[in-house]
Formats: structure tokens, C-alpha cells, sequence
């Protein structure tokens, strides 16, 4: 960038200068303009005459034509961010103007969100797509309040975010009470409990440091987000005179694979077992861990249940037992699991309602095998660690960065009549999952022409428009009774993202917002299954969609409720025998009904229903559809069962 | 056989037993059917099938099982779950019992029953049970019309026999919150009962087309 070859004046050299005469300068502009200049010279005021005739040299220089934030801009570029996603706020408005000025707002082009936790959670989505964080931008305390519980989300589901956060640091810079008010000694404080890394820096030369920096932490497994501070008067007072400024080469570290020996002792473990599982959850990281999760399973002719973290195997693949896990596990000699976030819960039961009891579900002498970054990188404060799981081998490690050193050593270790054995165990194992997927469909023949319709029959009937195109479902299906993993044929890493990793209603809609934008340039159908209590935490992502025109089908699971803590405040009713007539109070979402076609369309977008009968459900789809494939979002209102 | 993915050929004997939804052969006398043979055939059976041994020679239960007098689950369920039963009963292969000989266990543990227990006293209402369905929050779990969902079973129409829903919802397992008498009375349940008899049983799999993709 250029060197500035203006005065550097700071704001207070100028008002102990200009005190004196600020009164005066308060002249209609009109009329200034108006007068003629011998005139003007004549009859001002003593400042404004000096200023006139270049008597007075200590004036605040109003334009800076090399502001902080233009090198910043510049740190920016050099680690290739696609979008930034912000809602405009002062103490980031000199980084905001170079973005779209100085940077020509592309790479990273400017995302217009209506929420901080908006832009956090578009954040979430577009990772888990794209495989590389999105720049977001806050405002100092208030919107990063906002943006805080999606941060939480994007931490418990060790995704990266790269976040820039405005802060006014300089008292004596503040100019009124809103700049006070959205100051902070400490601005990353009351997140650092959920970033993995963050910083303050003080000056240009530590900006570009930590920014870089902040990148390499976010991006290496364990992934996590990130907080940069980026102070007022940094971004917005020009490049001091003489800086030598410039942007540190960026290499992205190899992630941390398991170490030899422990990963020998995983091989043969799993080689001599008769019936090992391997659990995964969000080993796949890339494409690359999806194949080698496969090449793995294929090698040993294993069984495999998949937590769904992100898209680890297929769904349809002979070798998947994720439907029928806890047997599986029960009748297994040797578990593996790959990046499971809660391995407890895969090896325990836990049974009561009022007092928890559990219960070891494994066999005894059943070895246990755990292979996760999550052994690196602990916080302390929140809990989303989980319960401590006793295992046999703990290799430290990301898990897809160890999977083909991990395939290699079992096929050193294999011998021809271990292979023999596999191949048996395969034929077992092919049976067993047909049988499984035979009870699936007939499952979800219960209740097929019910109304409102049925969490199955949506899926099938979006199935059955999707199937054959390139699609990307980027919800959350939980809470429709996982349909969709139970019945797709899911084989492909975009084609499904996993969960909000926190919990944090309030995630689905903008996630799949960001992940439909990171679908965009591949042409691929994107699709949500749009939860009614998650989109109404902040709807105006819907706008973004539609002003950005990112192409998203999402098909509403209107349940007309916050219908898991309606079940709760029931369960609790019924505890406490008072009767549970009342149990709706406050988790229900019915009077008056909210009708979220014409929200959609209130925001721009096609939007249609509500639908109640499954047959008008396949039209509907198939016209949001063209919509999508035309280039903008686009929403079906429909109404459900409640799971 | 090696698995590959899209390659897989499966040879073998893919063996129908249901995984939640269990399949019973039809048996050859109803279920229920309390004739006079039925019920001494079904105490013969009761007891040399092995059955006595955890459940009490009445059916009145131990510590090692639940009672079973009133039988607990429609006839039909019946017979599918002791083919295929869960947590540590044994399975009842047919070499042991017959579809009939069970069918004849159920018709004794029917007619031992005491005649004033609450399942054979009460008439349900199923239009009130409608009602009642939805303003209890059963639809919460088990969906409008009963049909479950992932996190609770299908009810509609119930495998469980009226004596067995008024015993389980007052000491669920599970997730199932428990429903005293103070809040649900035991004539709400047969009107719930009721209205659950109401919905036919699900299609099978293979006659919806977008089942079949």
C-alpha cells in the first residue's frame, strides 16, 4: 500500500488548538460558501481567518487516505477469505469501509446479516462446507453479546470462525456516551471461555501477527473459533509515518497425526478382534476422511455407527449399523472411536428420570480404542468435554489426519487368514444392515398419510424431488426423527453437516445459510429441514438469503412448538402429579399461528403453505425447487407431527 | 464375502425378524379366544414352556418378570414378542410353543384374571379419548395419531392390552413420563384406549412407492 502524505494531527492536538474559537466556526455552510473570499477574510472569526490564510497549521486534517484498516484489509486478503458476514457497527466502521472500498469488497465480499449471531452461525455452516473459516465482524460489546451463543455452538463443534471484534481501548478517543457504552478493558473476556484463541493487539506490526496467528490456531485441529480485537484508533488513524509494515507468510501447520507405536497397538487390536465397531463423529473433517473412514471399515469388514457429527459414511454402506448401535456395541470386543465428542454415552446406558443410573453396555475385557484432537485442547469452564471415558488406547490426535496411517498398519498386520475371517464377518454384517434398513422403512409407513404430515413422509417426499440432483441437506435432523439418515442414500462429505454442536436453538437457520453460500459456486441443490423455533430466533436470514441471493430449498418443520422443552415442562408436570393441561404455557407456538410463507415473502423470497395435506406436499417442493435452481432461496411452509 | 461399497453382492438368507416391528406367523385361533381347551391347553403350555418359572404359575409376577394376568399386550403383540422379546426374557422359539399353543397362553392368562380388575370393568369413550389424547400431551411423543416417532413407539392402533397401558403409565421405563391417578384416572386411559383402537395398522413399507426409491 501507498505511504500517506497527509499531516498526522490527532483529534486532541486539535481541540486544545481550536478550544478558543469553536463557537465561531459554527457558520450556516450556505452561507459560507456564498460569501465572496475578500469578504470572507474580512469579517471572521479570528480561527477561521488564520485558517484562511494558512496561518493556522495545527487544524485537524479531516481525510486520511491510509488508514489502519487498509492494512488490515490487506493481512485479510493474504489468508483468502471468501465473505465476510457482519452487522455494521461503529467500532469496526473503518475495517467495514475498507472492506468494500479499499478491498473492492471481494475476497471477502461483504454478507449483510441482521444478527451477530446470525453472521457466527453462517460462520458454523459455511466451514463445515468449505472446510476453512469465514471472516465475521462484531461490534464491540453488544454484538458480540449477540454473537456469543453461536460462538458457543461453533467451539462445542470444533468448527473455526474468524472473528473480528470492534473495541474503542483509547478513553480519551471515545466520543460520547455509545462509544463508552460498547467499550470494554477486555473485549474477548467473556468469550474466551469458548475461543480457542484470542488477542488484543496494540499495533499495526501485531495486528498482522496475530492475524495470521489467529488463522493457523482456528484452522488446526482441534478447530475452534477465534477472537481478534481490532481497537478504533487503529483501524482508523492513518499508518504512522515511516511504518514498515508488512503481511507474515501464512503456512497452514500439518494436523497432528497419532503417533507410530500408538497407532501399531490401534492395528492390532482392531486386526485381532472378532467384532471391533468403528464409531466415528467428526472424523471427517474433509472428503479425504469420509474415503479413508470407508477404505478403514472395508479393510477390517467392520462394523461402523456413525454419531453424525459430519458426514463420516455412508448412510446406505453394507457396513453401517448406525441404527442398530447399542447391539452392536454390546456384542462388539474391541471399539474404536474416531473424534466422538461423547464416547460415554456410545459404551454406557443411562436409565432413570429422576436420578440418573447407568450401566456399562460393553462386554467385559471389550477394548476400548479412542483416536481425537479432543486430547490436545481442553477449556475448563463449560462442560461440552462430557463425561471421562476409560479407555484402553487414547491416541491424541486428529482423527482424519491418522486414519491412513492407521489403515496402513492394519494392513502390515493382516494375514490371510485374518482376511478369510473379515470377509465372513462382512456377509454377517451386509445381512444385519438390510434387516436394519427393512425395519427403517417400515417404521416410517406409520403414519404415512397422517395430518399434519409426518416427519418420514416430508423426508420421503423431499427425497424424492432431491435425489437425482446434486444436493447438500445442511440441517440438523434430529428433531425429524432422523429421517433423512435413515432413509437417503447419503455418500458424499457435503451432503450432510451435522448439528449445532451446542445445542443453541437458534443455529439451523443461519448455518444453512452459510453453507448453502459455500454450496453456491459448486451449483449444488442446497436443503434444510427448517425447524419453526430455530428460524424464529432470528428470521432475518432469510433476508440475507434473498439480498445475496444464495440458493437454499428450505422445507419448514413447523411443529408449532419449542416441542422438546414442551415434552420437558410436560415430564416435569407429571412428576410433580399437578396435572399437565398447563404443560404448553410458554413452549408452544400456536396462537396466533405464524405464517412463515409470508415471512418468506416478506423478506423477498418465494414462500409458500402452510401445507397440512401430504399430497399437496410434492408440488410444492418441486415449484420452490425451480426457484432454487434459478438462483435464490426459497421456502415451503409445512406442517408436522411433532418428531 | 468382502463388502465394498456399491459393489456388495449379499448372499445369504436375509432373515425377516423385524427389528422393533416383529412379525408373527397368524395363528391358527385367535388370540384371546377363551374357550375352554384354549385355556387348559394354554396352563399345559404356561407351564412347560417355561414360562411359570419366571412369571408366577398365576401369571402374577416375581421378581424376575412382570405379571402377565391380565395379559399386558394385545394377543397379536403377544405371540410377536415372545418370539422376539426384549431385555433378558428368552425368545419362545415355535419348536417350544406353537402360534396356537401361545395363543392359548394368552387365553388363559385372560381368564385367570380377576373379573373386577380395572381393564375388564371399563368402557372407553373413544371421542373423548380423542380429547383427551391431545390435551394429556400424548401426541407430544407418540404424534397425532399415534403413529410414534424416533424418540417413542407407535400406539395407534396399541400393542399393548388396556390392562397393560393402565399398568405401564402409572410405572414407565424409559423415557415415558410416569402418569398418577391424580392426573390421569383410569377411566381418561380407556378413553384414550379407546380412540387408539380407533386407527388401522400401518401400510406395509412396500406398498408406498417413495418407500421403495
Amino acid at each position: 500500500m501507498g505511504k500517506s502524505t497527509k499531516n498526522s494531527v490527532n483529534r486532541r492536538d486539535f481541540l486544545r488548538t481550536a478550544a478558543a474559537g469553536t463557537a465561531a466556526l459554527v457558520v450556516p455552510p450556505a452561507a459560507a460558501t456564498a460569501t465572496p473570499e475578500s469578504a470572507r477574510t474580512a469579517s471572521s472569526p479570528p480561527l477561521l481567518k488564520a485558517a484562511v490564510d494558512g496561518s493556522l497549521s495545527n487544524v485537524e486534517v479531516l481525510t486520511v487516505d491510509r488508514p489502519g484498516s487498509d492494512f488490515m484489509v490487506d493481512v485479510l486478503k493474504s489468508l483468502n477469505f471468501e465473505y465476510v458476514c457482519a452487522n455494521p457497527g461503529n467500532s469496526f466502521r473503518s475495517l467495514h469501509e475498507s472492506l468494500i472500498n479499499y478491498g473492492g469488497n471481494r475476497a471477502p465480499e461483504f454478507i449483510t446479516c441482521c444478527h451477530e449471531e446470525s453472521a457466527v452461525g453462517m460462520g458454523h455452516g459455511y466451514a463445515k462446507i468449505e472446510g476453512k473459516p469465514l471472516l465475521v465482524c462484531v461490534h464491540g460489546t453488544v454484538g458480540l453479546q449477540h454473537a456469543s451463543m453461536a460462538i458457543y455452538d461453533a467451539f462445542c463443534d470444533r468448527v473455526p470462525v474468524y472473528i473480528i471484534l470492534g473495541n474503542f481501548p483509547d478513553a480519551a478517543l471515545r466520543f460520547g456516551q455509545v462509544d463508552w457504552t460498547h467499550s470494554a478493558q477486555d473485549p474477548a473476556a467473556m468469550v474466551r471461555d469458548y475461543v480457542k484463541w484470542d488477542d488484543n493487539p496494540v499495533s499495526l506490526e501485531a495486528f498482522a501477527e496475530s492475524a495470521v496467528r489467529a488463522y493457523k490456531i482456528a484452522a488446526t485441529p482441534p478447530t475452534m473459533p477465534v477472537a481478534l480485537v481490532a481497537g478504533h484508533a487503529l483501524q482508523e488513524h492513518p499508518v504512522p509515518e515511516g511504518a514498515n509494515l508488512t503481511v507474515p507468510k501464512f503456512t497452514m501447520p500439518s494436523p497432528p497425526a497419532g503417533d507410530a507405536a500408538a497407532v501399531a497397538e490401534a492395528a492390532r487390536l482392531l486386526v485381532a478382534a472378532e467384532n471391533p465397531v468403528l464409531v466415528t463423529d467428526r472424523v471427517a473433517r474433509t472428503p479425504a476422511g469420509l474415503a479413508s473412514m470407508i477404505e478403514l471399515a472395508e479393510t477390517l469388514q467392520a462394523a461402523v455407527i456413525d454419531r453424525n457429527g459430519r458426514m463420516n459414511f455412508p448412510t446406505r454402506h453394507p457396513l453401517n449399523m448406525t441404527e442398530h448401535a447399542s447391539a452392536t456395541v454390546a456384542a462388539s470386543d474391541v471399539v474404536a472411536g474416531f473424534e466422538v465428542t461423547d464416547f460415554w454415552s456410545v459404551l454406557n446406558s443411562v436409565n432413570g428420570q429422576v436420578y440418573p443410573e447407568s450401566h456399562r453396555v460393553t462386554k467385559p475385557g471389550t477394548k476400548v480404542i479412542s483416536i481425537t484432537a479432543n486430547d490436545l485442547y481442553l477449556k475448563s469452564n463449560y462442560q461440552d468435554f462430557q463425561r471421562y471415558t476409560a479407555v484402553d488406547l487414547a491416541v491424541a490426535a486428529d482423527g482424519e489426519a491418522t486414519l491412513p496411517l492407521l489403515i496402513e498398519a492394519v494392513k502390515r498386520q493382516m494375514t490371510a487368514e485374518r482376511q478369510r475371517a473379515f470377509a465372513e464377518r462382512g456377509g454377517k454384517i451386509a445381512v444385519a444392515h438390510q434387516q436394519v434398513m427393512e425395519a427403517q422403512r417400515e417404521a416410517a409407513a406409520s403414519g404415512w398419510d397422517c395430518s399434519p404430515i409426518s416427519t418420514a413422509r416430508l423426508s420421503m417426499e423431499l427425497w424424492a424431488q432431491i435425489q437425482k440432483e446434486d444436493w447438500s441437506l445442511v440441517s440438523n435432523c434430529q428433531f425429524a426423527s432422523r429421517w433423512p439418515l435413515r432413509l437417503w442414500d447419503f455418500q458424499k462429505h457435503y451432503q450432510y453437516i451435522g448439528a449445532e454442536g451446542g445445542y443453541g436453538v437458534g443455529y439451523g437457520a443461519p448455518a444453512s445459510v452459510g453453507a448453502a453460500l459455500a454450496n453456491r459456486k459448486q451449483g449444488r441443490l442446497t436443503v434444510s429441514i427448517q425447524n419453526d423455533g430455530d428460524l424464529m430466533f432470528a428470521p432475518g436470514i432469510l433476508w440475507t438469503a434473498a439480498h445475496h441471493r444464495i440458493p437454499l430449498l428450505i422445507v419448514m418443520h413447523n411443529n408449532r412448538a419449542y416441542h422438546q422443552e414442551l415434552m420437558q415442562i410436560q415430564v416435569m408436570a407429571n412428576q410433580h402429579s399437578r396435572g399437565i393441561t398447563n404443560a404448553s404455557i410458554g413452549s408452544v407456538l400456536v396462537d396466533p399461528p405464524i405464517d412463515y410463507a409470508k415471512l418468506a415473502q416478506s423478506m423477498g423470497m418465494h414462500g409458500e403453505g402452510p401445507i397440512a395435506n401430504p399430497t399437496d406436499l410434492a408440488p410444492a417442493i418441486r415449484r420452490a425447487m425451480a426457484v432454487v435452481k434459478g438462483g435464490d432461496p426459497a421456502l415451503v411452509d409445512v406442517l408436522t407431527q411433532p418428531r | 464375502m468382502v463388502v465394498r461399497y456399491g459393489k456388495v453382492v449379499v448372499i445369504g438368507l436375509i432373515l425377516w425378524v423385524g427389528f422393533g416391528r416383529a412379525r408373527a406367523q397368524a395363528p391358527a385361533q385367535k388370540a384371546g379366544d377363551a374357550s375352554a381347551r384354549g385355556t387348559d391347553s394354554g396352563k399345559r403350555v404356561f407351564s412347560s414352556a417355561g414360562c411359570a418359572a419366571c412369571h408366577g404359575a398365576q401369571g402374577q409376577g416375581t421378581a424376575l418378570a412382570p405379571p402377565l394376568s391380565p395379559p399386558p399386550l394385545e394377543p397379536q403383540a403377544f405371540v410377536a414378542y415372545a418370539r422376539h422379546p426384549t431385555g433378558k426374557m428368552p425368545p419362545v422359539p415355535v419348536a417350544t410353543a406353537s402360534d396356537r399353543e401361545l395363543a392359548d397362553v394368552y387365553a388363559f392368562l385372560k381368564s385367570i384374571a380377576p373379573r373386577d380388575s380395572s381393564s375388564e370393568r371399563l368402557q372407553g369413550n373413544a371421542e373423548n379419548g380423542k380429547k383427551l389424547f391431545l390435551a394429556y400431551g400424548c401426541y407430544e411423543c407418540h404424534g397425532h395419531q399415534g403413529a410414534g416417532a424416533a424418540i417413542a413407539p407407535r400406539i395407534g392402533p396399541p400393542a399393548l392390552s388396556l390392562a397393560g397401558v393402565l399398568r405401564y403409565v402409572r410405572a414407565p421405563t424409559g423415557q415415558m413420563p410416569p402418569y398418577t391417578a391424580k392426573v390421569v384416572s383410569d377411566q381418561d386411559l380407556a378413553d384414550i384406549y379407546a380412540y387408539l383402537k380407533t386407527f388401522p395398522a400401518p401400510p406395509s413399507a412396500d406398498s408406498i412407492p417413495l418407500l421403495n426409491q
